[in-house]
This record gives C-alpha cells, structure tokens and sequence, in this order.
C-alpha cells in the first residue's frame, strides 16, 4: 500500500497557481525527492498534504487515510519539518519545545529526543530567540524524528545548515530508509536528493511534470564540458560528435554540452594537447530546461 | 489541549502579571485617594448635567464603588481587557500563522478546534488571574486606606469583567474565521466592543433610542459593583462570546492557514 497516494490534487489561491492535477504515489520505506524550483509548487503540496490547506480538487491520502477527514490520525503516524523551523515565543528553550510536542504525541520519555538533539548538536537549554536559522532546523529536525515516525516530511530541509549538519541530515534520512520508513524529501538541490532518495518527481508551475527513478533521470541530464588546449582547435571536431551541442570556442577554449558518456570527446580531446578539462553538473533549472524544453507545450 | 494551553499561560506569564499589576495599580490609586475626595467629589457630580450623569451610569458618587463603578469599570477596564482578550486570541491563531508557528503545532496530532480551545482556556485562565489579582490589590487598599469597599460587591464587579472580555475574544475569533490578519482581528474586536458601549451610550443620551442598546452587551454588563452580578445577563453574554467563538472555529476549520 501506498504510503502516499495523491489524485489530481489542485490548490488554486483565487485565480491563481498553486498545484495543477498533482497525481503521485510514494511507496512504504522510499525516500522521494520533491524537485522544483522555488515557486514550483513544492510547499503548497506538502501543505495540502497536512490539511494546512484544503485542496480546490482532487485528494490525497496518506498511509489509506483521507487528508481531509482523518487529518489528525495521519499526522500522529508522520513527522514534519518545514522550511524554517520556528516556534513559540523567543524565549522558549528548545526543551520546553520538545516536552510540548512530546506531551502532543502523548509520549513522557524525551530520551530519544535528546539523543537526536546531542547528535545534531542543538543546544536545548538555550531560547530559541537566540538560535540561528540553521540551529532552529537542528531543532525542527529533531522535533520531526523523536516519535520514530512512519512518514517524514521535509521541506527544504538543508536550509541554513553548515555542510557538515548537511552530511548529518542526510544520514539520518538514510537510516530512515533503512528502518523501513518513508521519507518525502522537498528540496531544489539535485546533489542532495540525489544521494538519498530512490526517485524523484518533478514539480515545474504547479504541475508533476515528470516521475523517475534518479539514475533515469541523471542518465537523461547532461554535463557542461570546458577543455582548454594549447593550440587552437577546430570546435567542429567535437560539434559532429554524438551527444554534443551547444559548442562554443574562443581561442583555445571550447565549452559544449555533452549528453551520455564522454568517451568519444576525451578521446577526440586527447589527439590535442589539453591543458584544462572542467566537467559541471547544471543545475536543476538547466536540466528542466533542457530535459522538458522537448515535453512542453 | 491543556499541553497547550498550560503553555500558554506559561508563555505569557510575564505579559500576565504585568497587566495584573497595572489594573491592580489603578485600583489601588482610587482607593487610596478615595478617602480625601469621598465628600467633594459627590458636590461636583451634583453640579454635572443630569444626562451626562445618566449617559456615564452615574447617579451618585456617595461610595466608593460608585465611584470605581464611575472611574474604572464603566469602560476603562472593559476597554483594556477587550484589548487584552482580543489579542490573545488574534496572537495565537493568526499571528502563529503569520510567524509559521501555526504550521509546526498543527504537524502533530492536534485538530484545529483543540487549538482554539486551548486558546480560549489559557485565556479563560488569564483572565481570571488578572481580575484576581487586581480585585486583591484593590480590596487591601481599601482596607489600609480605609474606604471601606464591599468585598462582595467589589468582588462581584471585578469578576462581571470576564463575560465582556470573553465576548471580545469571541469576536476576535469570529474574525479570526474571516481574516488571516492579526492586527486586523485584534482592531476589528475592539473596534467591535467600542462601537457597542457608544450604542449603549447613545441609547441612554437619548430614551427614544433606548433599543439600540439591545445591540450593545454594556446594557447587559450593567453595573456590578453597585447593584451585583445579573446572573441572567452574566450567562447571556458568556453565552454569547461561546456562540461567536464556536462560529469562528467552524470559519477557521474551513479556512487554509495560508
């Protein structure tokens, strides 16, 4: 059964945009990256997935239950953190937080709680008045996990933490998956859903335009190739090259774009002298652009 | 729900005793100077026009709970517990939305109605702290100062306070079921309680508009701390601020938390 099963969900503001027809399904014990830019449609549907709003059509059911109807009995099984953790007046400490949302999910052992804060290194004697917004989300993440939940929803996760809380949050999220649970990951960072999640769906003006598994996805996406030579080099000799477009030369520098493996342009590369290689993933934005530009209307 | 609400209280207990102690002060100036002003100030009033005198409820100043009644309780404590009720409730329902706190405790298992009961609870508890305390202070003045204030009486009109209060927050909460502001929830419930004590006003400046003040809960709220509670009118307008509350919480869950 489907952990979460979403049917032509819609959210309208008024006339406008908030998700168009969103159907989805993610599966008991996966990970699932939510891709999107910022304004896509992301939060809006995990809002609407936690009943903070109320779809215009359509409907989503989470763990076999209604989002609408059965709201409270479905957040009791899930953990949430959203984009920026806040909560609270400032000089509420974070231990009084989680005593709160511990007391909310009638639980009286804050040990587990406390474990996650120590592993996060979130400071649960201080106000959350004087925390930073990536120790907030320390907080929010241990607020999230403490009840062992079957479904963790996370929006934007990584915002605000340093690198190292970042390589932290994406441990967690991996034996999450490996407990069994179901982790339903929003983010617009590619590498970062890209190590943790099984698949991904992508979300572009309100609409799901696209569902894959993330090796599918990579495999379609394209790298931007920079090789700097000695000499000058003919740029046609790489344009005529199976997967290469967009070439570009200047003097001895050649930028192009390169789908699938590079095997043909390293070795058309090498029959010159090569002084610099740069290989760079693009962005999200560039593989919409350049996966879906095809699929659009 | 009490998780909630017990926090709350606890979250406010700074703001709480701070109002506490200001409505205690004043209590504790009038009854202080109560005992210098007792026989002056019943000559004054003599010479006010009598629909002034009727239009403010006073009809004499020959006691200190009339003259509480004149001073404190005919509107500038209703005022500052309206303001208080209404942005209590505004605060902890649209003014967690706008700060997305409202997003994190409605993550757990906690259906929107529990929110707005606990809400109303901690205010309930509040409340009651504060016209506790304020109606302490006062007595003990007036027994150090000699003014020799009823404590029924006394007790009585501090307590009539909280159906008016509450009322206010019924207000802010139907509101709340309409706007997503909590400036604009906390304006529009005083705003509210203002225009119903100038309906009340004019309707006693003028007996040929004396139904307008069916309109106005201050008919109701009368004047305890001379005549004592009406028990009729003290339930009808706690029954009041319950039937505005509840239909707020019905808008509310039927609204988004945008």
């Amino acid at each position: 059964m489907a952990v979460i099963e979403t049917e032509a969900l819609t959210k309208r503001y008024g006339g406008a945009r908030g998700i168009e027809e969103v159907t989805l399904s993610v599966a008991r014990g996966e990970v699932f990256g939510f891709l999107g830019p910022n304004g896509a449609g992301k939060t809006t549907t995990i809002r609407t997935l936690l009943d903070l709003l109320h779809p215009t059509s359509g409907s989503a059911r989470l763990f076999g239950l209604d989002s609408r109807r059965d709201s409270v009995a479905i957040r009791a099984r899930l953990g949430n953190l959203p984009g920026d953790f806040s909560y609270g007046p400032p000089a509420l400490t974070g231990r009084a937080l989680l005593e709160l949302f511990a007391r909310l999910r009638g639980m009286e052992d804050l040990s587990t709680a406390e474990a996650l804060a120590e592993r996060f290194r979130a400071d649960l004697d201080r106000p959350l008045g004087q925390l930073s917004r990536g120790n907030r989300q320390k907080l929010g993440l241990a607020q999230a996990l403490f009840h062992e939940p079957e479904l963790l929803i996370l929006d934007e996760p990584t915002s605000g933490l340093d690198p190292l809380m970042q390589e932290e949050f994406l441990r967690v999220v991996a034996e999450q998956r490996d407990a069994g649970r179901t982790v339903f990951l929003s983010s617009h960072d590619l590498s970062e859903v890209e190590r943790v999640c099984d698949r991904v769906g992508i979300i572009r003006d309100g609409r799901l335009v696209a569902v894959e598994r993330i090796a599918d996805l990579l495999g379609k996406s394209y790298r931007k190739v920079a090789l700097r030579f000695a000499e000058t080099v003919d740029p046609a000799e790489l344009a005529r090259l199976p997967g290469v477009s967009e070439v570009a030369a200047t003097d001895g520098l050649i930028e192009f774009r390169a789908a699938g493996d590079l095997d043909a342009i390293v070795k058309a590369a090498a029959r010159h002298t090569v002084v610099d290689v740069t290989v760079s993933r693009p962005t999200l934005e560039e593989i919409f652009v350049a996966y879906y530009s095809e699929s659009s209307p | 729900m009490t998780a909630i609400a017990a926090r709350a209280v606890g979250d406010r207990a700074r703001s709480l005793t701070i109002w506490a102690l200001s409505i205690g002060a004043m209590g504790v100036l009038f009854m202080a100077i109560w005992p210098s002003v007792e026989g002056a100030i019943g000559t004054a009033i003599d010479a006010y026009p009598e629909s002034l005198k009727q239009a403010f409820g006073i009809t004499d100043l020959s006691t200190p709970e009339q003259y509480l009644s004149a001073e404190l309780m005919s509107l500038i404590l209703p005022l500052a517990l309206a303001i208080f009720a209404a942005r209590a409730v505004a605060n902890a329902i649209d003014g967690a939305q706008e700060r997305g706190h409202l997003d994190v405790l409605l993550s757990a298992p906690v259906s929107r109605r529990e929110v707005v009961a606990a809400t109303f609870a901690a205010l309930a508890v509040q409340l009651v702290a504060i016209l506790a305390v304020s109606w302490l202070l006062t007595y003990l003045a007036s027994l150090v100062a000699g003014a020799g204030l009823s404590l029924g009486l006394s007790l009585a009109g501090f307590a009539n306070l909280l159906p008016l209060s509450l009322l206010a927050a019924g207000i802010a909460m139907l509101v709340t079921g309409l706007a997503q502001r909590a400036g604009a929830v906390t304006g529009i419930a005083v705003g509210a309680v203002v225009a119903m004590y100038v309906l009340d006003l004019v309707g006693r400046l003028d007996t040929s508009l004396d139904w307008v003040r069916y309109g106005s809960a201050f008919k109701y709220y009368g004047a305890a701390i001379e005549d004592g509670i009406d028990p009729l009118a003290f339930t009808g307008v706690l029954a009041a601020a319950a039937v505005l509350a509840i239909a707020g919480t019905l808008l509310f869950e039927r609204r988004d938390i945008a």
